[in-house]
């Protein structure tokens, strides 16, 4: 009783301008909610000849939001449609806290889902299409009303109950998808491009509503995007796939910051990749790399994992990280093509000489450039990430 | 200022609102014409002819109205056609959406070509039809004859001249009507609201009724109201393979036409079945308007 009085102290927090109020019941609910681990055993399918998802092993835990990030066709909404049960794998095992649900049906899974289009059921009210679970479920008419009424308070419709959904606007019909998605407390939240249909400022302030949603009900999610901002936004770890297997998992920092190969480097932001070849070590953990086409440039990068002299390898440096100043014998030199002020930052389009793909440098300021455009680009070794390609 | 100066029109009257049409309302004249003259006028004349013709000049311009009303024959005969349209249309709509919902959630590339096998019978002559399905299901054709030979009737039946064969050959000709006016319907039902409903704990036999068949409702009743309307008016069906034992209103203004010539009878009738007719539609519009799906 005294932990449920301490969490009626905050009875609201602030999260992008908006107030987000748990009703109390829910709250109790929440204290008893167990958040329940999902795992991928080695699914895998194809479509005919076309091999839609390699056998992917995962493990989400209680409460975590897994992000599956990835281009159209990477094998992520296959992932999602296994774990909803829309597909069969044709190998592996789904399996949803200690119970394996690959051969049950969809509706004896007890998830909750959100689609792209909302998918709000048109002929019904507001409230009707929430409490649609619960009906489903043998829920007593009287329990219906007053748990509807709880989750349309969570998502702050409470008094859209009786609207009609063509009378709601995207954002207010993204909210209702959420509370008839959460309303029958299921163990798993599986979100497929949810965001995907707003328009771009009402989506960041939902990528923080639903992202304090998730965490205050701790419901373990997935979340499917190919919007590689919202995934970094709203998830705890991102996994990124392509051609139907995952690429890298991680938090969101460690995927941008040390990305493991030049798919997912490019895949998230931009990326200049550079090749090079290892001439030897300058101190404990640092490298001096001959960059590729351009006799005499070198730069330092700086690696846990011994490097071998004489090894080529692939770099890639983010925009943001790289320093535009006068030219050094010596160091990476480049011509300035294009300058574009992109609001928070300038954005500098540069050729260097013996590479085939313009560099590009986000600078904070507007930096002095020479008549003739040559300007020397310096980075700090350890923003230098080498790629495990091989150039 | 200026005549044609730019500024001109800042002072001047403000521009009437006109708003971009491909055409304006003077190109339905045409048609309005032609339905003038080959539906409006022949119907009216119709009209007339009921209440001013043969019998109707002596005993009364209801006459024919009366007693197609009253006689306990032309009653039941009235009954016989809304019972054999109302039968028609159940057993489309039954054989029908199956066959729609399959279309839309299955065919894939395939839906072309069984939207051609749907409608290639509705290119062959009615007549031609119609005798199709005599030779197959007279005494000595070919259905009747494999199931004596299987030994699975005693000896072989005139399944021709049944009611039966009148279902088969109206199912026939008017399931597509009501399987096209589903699928149209049923394409606009996105099936990730059957696949939320699944997820949200509704079984397979759940969803269809508390989703997909609600919301295609619409298409349903657009069906219904072509087939049950298409069978109130149809009677080379009934004439050909009914061997007399049904008796429709349509075929009644057949016979009254060619064997009895009561023109002012026939014309009567005709628009009796026409007043049924409009019924129905009354009937679909409300219902549209009550169940009609905003999105």
């Amino acid at each position: 009783m005294t932990g449920m009085r301490a969490m009626r102290a905050s009875p609201e927090s602030v999260i992008g301008g908006f107030s987000i109020e748990l009703p109390s019941v829910t709250r109790e609910r929440c204290t008893l909610t167990t958040a329940v681990p999902l795992q991928l055993v080695g699914i895998s399918k194809s479509f005919g000849s076309v091999q839609a998802l390699r056998p992917m092993t995962q493990t989400i835990e209680g409460g975590e939001m897994l992000a599956l990030l990835g281009p159209s066709g990477c094998g992520k909404t296959t992932t999602l449609r296994i774990i909803a049960g829309f597909e069969t794998p044709d190998r592996g095992s789904v399996v949803i806290g200690t119970r394996d649900v690959t051969e049950l049906p969809p509706n004896k899974r007890g998830l909750g889902m959100v689609f792209q289009s909302y998918s709000l059921f048109p002929h019904m009210t507001v409230g009707e299409n929430v409490a649609f679970g619960l009906k489903m479920q043998g829920v007593s008419a009287a329990e219906r009303t007053t748990r509807v009424r709880e989750m349309l308070a969570l998502v702050r419709l409470a008094q859209h109950e009786d609207r009609q959904i063509h009378q709601l606007s995207g954002g207010q019909q993204q909210r209702i998808a959420l509370a008839r998605a959460l309303v029958t407390n299921p163990s798993t939240l599986l979100l497929d491009e949810p965001l995907g249909a707003l328009d771009k400022n009402l989506r960041e302030r939902m990528q923080f509503e639903l992202r304090e949603i998730q965490q205050r009900l701790g419901i373990t999610s997935i979340l499917v995007t190919h919007d590689q901002e919202e995934a970094l936004t709203m998830s705890h770890r991102v996994a990124v796939m392509s051609e139907g297997q995952v690429v890298q998992v991680g938090r969101p920092t460690d995927i941008y910051e040390r990305p493991r190969n030049r798919f997912v480097a490019e895949f998230l932001g931009t990326a200049n990749i550079v090749g090079g070849t290892v001439t030897g070590q300058t101190s404990e953990r640092c490298w001096q790399v001959a960059l590729t086409g351009e006799p005499g440039a070198s730069t330092s990068v700086q690696s846990d994992v011994p490097l071998a002299a004489g090894s080529a390898i692939l770099l890639a440096v983010r925009p943001e990280r790289i320093e535009i100043g006068p030219v050094v014998a010596g160091t990476m030199r480049a011509q300035v093509q294009d300058v574009v002020f992109r609001g928070s930052y300038f954005a500098y389009e540069l050729r260097a000489p013996g590479q085939d793909v313009p560099f590009f440098v986000h600078s904070q300021s507007r930096k002095d450039i020479p008549p003739d455009g040559m300007v020397g680009l310096g980075w700090r070794p350890d923003n230098a990430i080498i790629l495990e390609d091989t150039p | 200022m200026t005549a044609g100066s730019p500024l001109a029109d800042i002072d001047g009257k403000a521009r009437r609102s006109r708003p971009y049409r491909l055409a304006g309302p003077s190109w339905i004249i045409p048609v309005l014409l032609f339905l003038g003259f080959f539906f409006v006028i022949p119907l009216g004349a119709n009209i007339l002819r009921s209440l001013q013709s043969g019998q109707a000049t002596t005993n009364g311009p209801l006459f024919y109205y009366v007693k197609l009303l009253t006689d306990a024959y032309y009653g039941g005969v009235i009954v016989e056609t809304l019972k054999v349209a109302a039968i028609s249309t159940v057993l489309c709509l039954i054989v029908g959406y199956p066959v729609a919902y399959f279309m839309v959630r299955f065919a894939g590339r395939w839906n072309a070509v069984i939207v051609f096998l749907l409608i290639a019978p509705l290119l062959t002559s009615i007549i031609m039809r119609t005798f199709g399905w005599r030779v197959l299901l007279a005494r000595r054709g070919l259905l009747t004859t494999q199931l004596f030979e299987w030994g699975l009737i005693p000896r072989p039946l005139n399944l021709a001249d049944e009611p039966f064969a009148v279902y088969l050959g109206l199912v026939h000709v008017l399931a597509p009507f009501m399987i096209l006016s589903i699928t149209a319907v049923l394409q606009k039902v996105d099936v990730r609201l059957e696949e939320s409903a699944r997820v949200l704990g509704a079984s397979a036999l759940g969803t269809f009724f508390r989703i997909t068949l609600p919301l295609s409702l619409d298409g349903i009743a657009t069906g219904c109201i072509l087939v049950f309307v298409v069978t109130c008016g149809s009677f080379l069906t009934m004439l050909l393979l009914g061997g007399g034992k049904i008796t429709t209103l349509s075929l009644l203004i057949y016979q009254q036409f060619n064997v009895t010539q009561d023109v002012g009878f026939a014309a009567a009738m005709g628009n009796t079945l026409l007043f049924i007719g409009l019924i129905c539609l009354a009937l679909q519009a409300r219902f549209l308007r009550r169940t009609g799906v905003k999105s």
